[in-house]
C-alpha cells in the first residue's frame, strides 16, 4: 500500500529531515512510527499526505506517486490526522465539520449526509452531531478531527500523536477506535511516544533517528534492540524490561504486553506449584 | 510539624457563565519542602487549582469563589499576582506560548526586571538559574532555535531566577518526548532535594508521577478524592477504575497477580522494584545477575 | 549567532536618526535620478552591514508594492505629451511623459524611505529597541513591550498558519481555486482556526507574564542603552549630509 524508495527530504532552510531510506507497508498493517522529537516522523507523514514532496527518491501510496497527484486527490487515499485538532476545526457544528472533507471531494446531498453520519458513528460521536466542536473536550475534538478524515473514506490512515494532551481514558478510547478501523481493513501508520500504547496496538514499528530509518520490524524484534532504542531516548515497554532476564534464561516465553506477561507468570507458577494454591477456584 | 506554606480552605470556584463548580470545597495543606503530584482526568480541576495558587484566580481570571487560598501567609485574593511572583513560580504546558522574550537571557531577565532587581544581582541570578537547570550554554541563544524540551527548561529557569519557595508546574511534559520528559522530571527532583523547593507537579502520566512523589493528590469533578502516598492511592482498585488513571504497567502486573492470589506484598511502582518482587516470586533468572539492567 | 557588523553595534536610535535623514532627503528631491541614488545608498548601507541578502525578500515586496502604486496612478495624470495609449481607438489608458516621471519619482521616494525599515529591524534585537525607546525616548514600557511582542508573534503566527493550511489541505481543501469569490470565501477555514489558536496563545502568554511579576511597579532593565563615539559620528554625518543635500535640492 505504501512504498518508499530512497525517500529524502530537505527543508528550504537546508535542514535534512529525511536522509533517504526505503520501506514498504502492506495493506491492512498497523505500524507504529517512533523516535525522538525532531527525528523526522512528522515530515514523513506530511510526505505521505502529499503536503511535502520528496526532494529525492519516490513515495508511492496505493499505486500513486505522491509527487504527481494533487493533495486533494491524495486525500481520498490517505487520511492525515494532525496532532492538534484546533488547527482544523472551524465550523459551528460537528455535522458540518464532518461534511467539510467529502464536500471538498465533490459530494453533495444524501451521499454527503451519509458520509458525515457514518464517520460520526465510527468514532462514537453521533450524540454530538449538532454540538459546537469548540465546546467539546480535547479528546472529543480529536475524535471530531479523526471523523472528518474518515468521512473521506481513505484506506490509509496516518496519525500524528493522536493521544497528545488527553487523559488516559480519552487516549485509550481513541486508540481503541483506531484499532477497530484497523480491523475493518484500514492501513494505519501512527506516530507515538508511548511505548505501552505501541505494545498494545501496533504489529510492527519503524524507528526514526536523525532522519534515518534505524529499525524496521515486528514489535518484538524492534523492542529487543534496546541499544538503538536507548540512543533515541526510548525504553521498551515495562513488560519486556521485567521479563528480559527470564526470557534470556528460557524461563518465560516472549511477551510484549503486561497481560501476556501475567499469563506467562501464572503459567510458570502453575507448573511450580499446585494450581489451586495459586489461583482461587 | 512545620506550618503549611500553602493552605487551601473550603475553596470553591465557578468560571463565569458556568453552572458547574470547577473546584468544590477544596481543603489542602502543603508544608515547605514537599513534592506533591496532582493528578486526575481532564476537566477534574487541576489547571484551575494551579491558577488559584499563583493568584491568576481571582486577580486575572474572574469568576465566583468562596473559601480562601493562602500562600506563604498571603491571601491570594487580596495579594496582586505580581507580589506572589517572587514566592510561587509557575510553568505551563505549552513550551512556546509561555515565553515572552527573544533570547534565553532576556527571558530569564523578564521577571527579574519586573521585580526591579538591580542589574548586577540580576546577572548573578540569571547565571545561577541557568546553572541550576544545566543550560548555561544556551544563555545567548534565540528561543526560536530551541527544541520543546529546551524551551521548557528555559521556562523553569525563568521561574527559578525569581528564587520562589514554591514551584507549580501544569503538565510540563505533555508535549515533550520521553527523553525530554525524564530530564524535566529529574530536574524537579533535584530542585526539591537540593534546594528544598516546594514542588507541585500536575501530571496525567501516573506512571511518571508514582515513582517520583511521596504524596499524590487526585482530583475528580472539582473535588479531592484521594490524598496519600502513590502506593496507597494505587491500592484502591475502585478509585483507579473510576478516575481512569494511567498506572505504571509494572503496578498493573502485580495487581493482577495479587487478584489471582499469587502475590501478597506491596505494589511495586517502578520496574526495578518489580524485578526484585519477580525474583522473589519466580526465583533468580538463572544467570545470577540482577534480572533487570539498571537504566 | 547572527553575524555582527557596525550596523549591529549602533544604538537603535542612531539607526532611527539615519532613517529620518533618508526620509528628509527623499522629500527634498523631486527628480527620479537623485532619488534612485538615495535608494541605492540605503542598499549600500545594507550591503556594508552584511544583511542585504537577509532583507532581500522585504525589498522585493516593497518593489512589488511600488509597481502596483505606479499602475494605479499612472493613468490618472492627464497633462503632458502622450507616450503611449493602452487602447488607442478609445483613447483609454493614456500615459504621458509627465505622469511617467511623476509616478517613477513617487515610487522611488517611497522605496528609498521604506527600505530603511527592514535594515533597522534586521540589525536590532527587539529587546534593544525597547530599552532605547524606554530609556532614551521615555516611551512607557508597556507600549514598547506591546510593539515588540507583536513583532515576536509574527513568525509564530506564520508557522501556525502554515500548519493550518496543511491541516485543511489534508481534508481535500483546495486553495488553488481560480474563482476569485471562492478564493475569498476560502480564507475562512484558515482564518478562523488561526484566530482561535492565537487567542489561546495570547491568553497563555498573558498568564505567564502575570506570574512573573509583570506590572509589579517600577522595573529595572538588564541591558542599558548607550551612545558610543561611533553613534555620535554617524549622527553627525547624517546631519551634515542631510543639510548639504537639502540645500542642493532647494538650490
Amino acid at each position: 500500500m505504501i512504498r518508499a524508495e530512497a525517500v529524502a527530504f530537505t527543508y528550504p532552510n537546508g535542514f535534512r529531515a529525511l536522509q533517504g531510506f526505503s520501506f514498504e507497508i502492506k495493506a491492512g498493517e498497523f505500524v507504529a512510527l517512533i523516535g525522538a522529537n525532531g527525528a523526522g516522523k512528522t515530515t514523513l507523514l506530511k510526505l505521505l499526505g502529499g503536503l511535502l514532496k520528496p526532494t529525492a527518491g519516490r513515495l508511492m501510496v496505493g499505486g500513486l506517486d505522491t509527487s504527481r497527484v494533487r493533495v486533494a486527490e491524495l486525500a481520498r487515499r490517505v487520511g492525515f490526522l494532525f496532532q492538534n485538532p484546533d488547527h482544523q476545526l472551524f465550523l459551528p457544528t460537528v455535522r458540518e465539520e464532518l461534511a467539510f472533507g467529502p464536500r471538498n471531494l465533490g459530494l453533495k446531498g444524501r451521499a454527503l449526509a451519509e458520509r458525515a453520519a457514518g464517520a460520526a458513528a465510527a468514532v462514537g460521536l453521533t450524540p454530538y452531531l449538532e454540538a459546537n466542536p469548540r465546546q467539546l473536550s480535547k479528546g472529543q475534538r480529536q475524535r471530531v478531527a479523526l471523523a472528518s478524515i474518515l468521512a473521506m473514506e481513505p484506506p490509509v490512515l496516518v496519525l500524528d500523536e493522536p493521544t497528545t494532551g488527553q487523559d488516559y481514558r480519552e487516549a485509550l478510547e481513541i486508540m481503541t477506535i483506531i484499532q477497530q478501523l484497523h480491523r475493518q481493513g484500514h492501513t494505519v501508520l501512527c506516530v507515538s511516544h508511548d511505548m505501552e500504547m505501541v505494545a498494545c496496538f501496533a504489529e510492527r514499528a519503524l524507528v526514526l533517528g536523525g532522519g534515518k530509518l534505524l529499525l524496521d520490524g515486528p514489535l518484538a524484534a524492534v523492542f529487543a534492540r534496546e541499544d538503538i532504542l536507548a540512543a533515541t531516548g526510548l525504553l521498551p515497554p515495562q513488560a519486556i524490561q521485567l521479563a528480559r532476564a527470564y526470557q534470556a534464561a528460557g524461563l518465560l516465553p516472549p511477551v510484549t504486553t503486561i497481560e501476556e506477561l501475567y499469563a506467562a507468570i501464572i503459567g510458570v507458577l502453575r507448573g511450580k506449584k499446585d494450581a489451586r494454591q495459586v489461583l482461587p477456584a | 510539624m512545620m506550618e503549611p506554606i500553602i493552605k487551601i480552605e473550603n475553596f470553591t470556584f465557578y468560571y463565569p457563565d458556568s453552572q458547574a463548580a470547577a473546584l468544590a470545597g477544596i481543603n489542602l495543606a502543603i508544608r515547605p519542602g514537599e513534592f506533591v503530584g496532582l493528578t486526575g482526568p481532564t476537566g477534574a480541576g487541576k489547571t484551575t487549582l494551579t491558577l488559584a495558587l499563583n493568584g491568576i484566580i481571582p486577580n486575572f481570571q474572574g469568576g465566583r469563589l468562596a473559601g480562601r487560598v493562602t500562600v506563604a501567609g498571603r491571601d491570594t485574593a487580596t495579594t496582586p499576582c505580581a507580589r506572589l511572583a517572587g514566592i510561587i513560580g509557575s510553568v505551563f504546558q505549552d513550551p512556546e506560548a509561555q515565553l515572552v522574550a527573544e533570547t534565553v537571557e532576556d527571558e530569564l531577565a523578564f521577571g527579574l526586571e519586573n521585580l526591579a532587581v538591580p542589574r548586577e544581582e540580576m546577572r548573578a541570578r540569571i547565571t545561577m538559574a541557568l546553572e541550576m537547570v544545566a543550560i548555561t550554554g544556551l544563555r545567548h541563544r534565540p528561543l526560536s532555535q530551541l527544541s520543546g524540551g529546551q524551551k521548557q527548561k528555559v521556562a523553569i529557569a525563568a521561574a527559578a531566577a525569581l528564587q520562589p519557595r514554591i514551584l507549580v508546574l501544569d503538565e510540563p511534559t505533555s508535549e515533550l518526548d520521553p527523553r525530554s520528559s525524564l530530564e524535566i522530571v529529574n530536574l524537579l527532583q533535584r530542585f526539591n532535594r537540593d534546594y528544598g523547593m516546594t514542588i507541585i507537579l500536575i501530571e496525567q502520566k501516573v506512571s511518571l508521577l508514582a515513582p517520583l512523589v511521596p504524596r499524590m493528590v487526585c482530583l475528580h469533578q472539582g473535588r479531592i478524592v484521594a490524598d496519600a502516598a502513590p502506593r496507597q492511592v494505587l491500592n484502591q482498585d475502585q478509585l483507579v477504575a473510576e478516575l481512569g488513571l494511567e498506572i505504571p504497567p509494572v503496578t498493573t502486573l502485580f495487581r493482577l497477580l495479587r487478584r489471582a492470589g499469587a502475590y501478597h506484598g506491596d505494589l511495586p511502582l517502578e520496574v526495578d522494584q518489580g524485578c526484585r518482587e519477580l525474583e522473589r516470586l519466580l526465583g533468580p533468572a538463572g544467570t545470577g545477575a540482577f534480572p533487570c539492567r539498571r537504566q | 549567532m547572527p553575524a555582527r557588523s557596525f550596523l549591529h553595534e549602533l544604538n537603535p536610535l542612531t539607526k532611527v536618526a539615519w532613517s529620518l535623514a533618508v526620509i528628509t532627503v527623499a522629500f527634498a528631491f523631486q527628480q527620479p535620478l537623485p532619488l534612485l541614488g538615495l535608494w541605492a545608498s540605503v542598499l549600500v548601507v545594507a550591503l556594508a552591514g552584511g544583511i542585504l541578502k537577509t532583507i532581500l525578500p522585504a525589498i522585493r515586496g516593497l518593489i512589488i508594492f511600488a509597481g502596483i502604486f505606479i499602475l494605479f496612478q499612472i493613468f490618472l495624470i492627464g497633462e503632458g505629451n502622450t507616450v503611449f495609449t493602452l487602447i488607442p481607438g478609445l483613447g483609454f489608458g493614456r500615459v504621458t511623459d509627465v505622469g511617467l516621471t511623476a509616478c517613477t519619482m513617487l515610487a522611488l521616494r517611497m522605496l528609498a524611505m521604506t527600505s530603511t525599515i527592514p535594515v533597522i529591524l534586521a540589525t536590532t534585537p527587539p529587546k534593544e529597541m525597547i530599552v532605547a525607546f524606554v530609556e532614551k525616548l521615555r516611551v512607557p514600557y508597556v507600549y514598547a513591550l506591546m510593539l515588540v511582542t507583536s513583532l515576536r508573534f509574527i513568525p509564530t503566527l506564520q508557522e501556525e498558519l502554515h500548519l493550518i493550511v496543511q491541516a485543511q489541505r489534508a481534508r481535500a481543501y483546495d486553495l488553488e481555486s481560480r474563482n476569485i469569490f471562492r478564493r475569498l470565501a476560502g480564507i475562512v477555514p484558515l482564518a478562523l482556526p488561526l484566530l482561535l489558536v492565537s487567542v489561546q496563545r495570547a491568553r497563555t502568554m498573558a498568564i505567564s507574564m502575570e506570574t512573573r511579576g509583570f506590572g509589579a511597579g517600577p522595573r529595572t532593565s538588564l541591558r542599558t542603552s548607550t551612545f558610543s563615539a561611533l553613534d555620535a559620528g554617524v549622527i553627525a554625518a547624517c546631519l551634515l549630509c542631510t543639510l548639504a543635500l537639502v540645500l542642493i535640492a532647494l538650490r
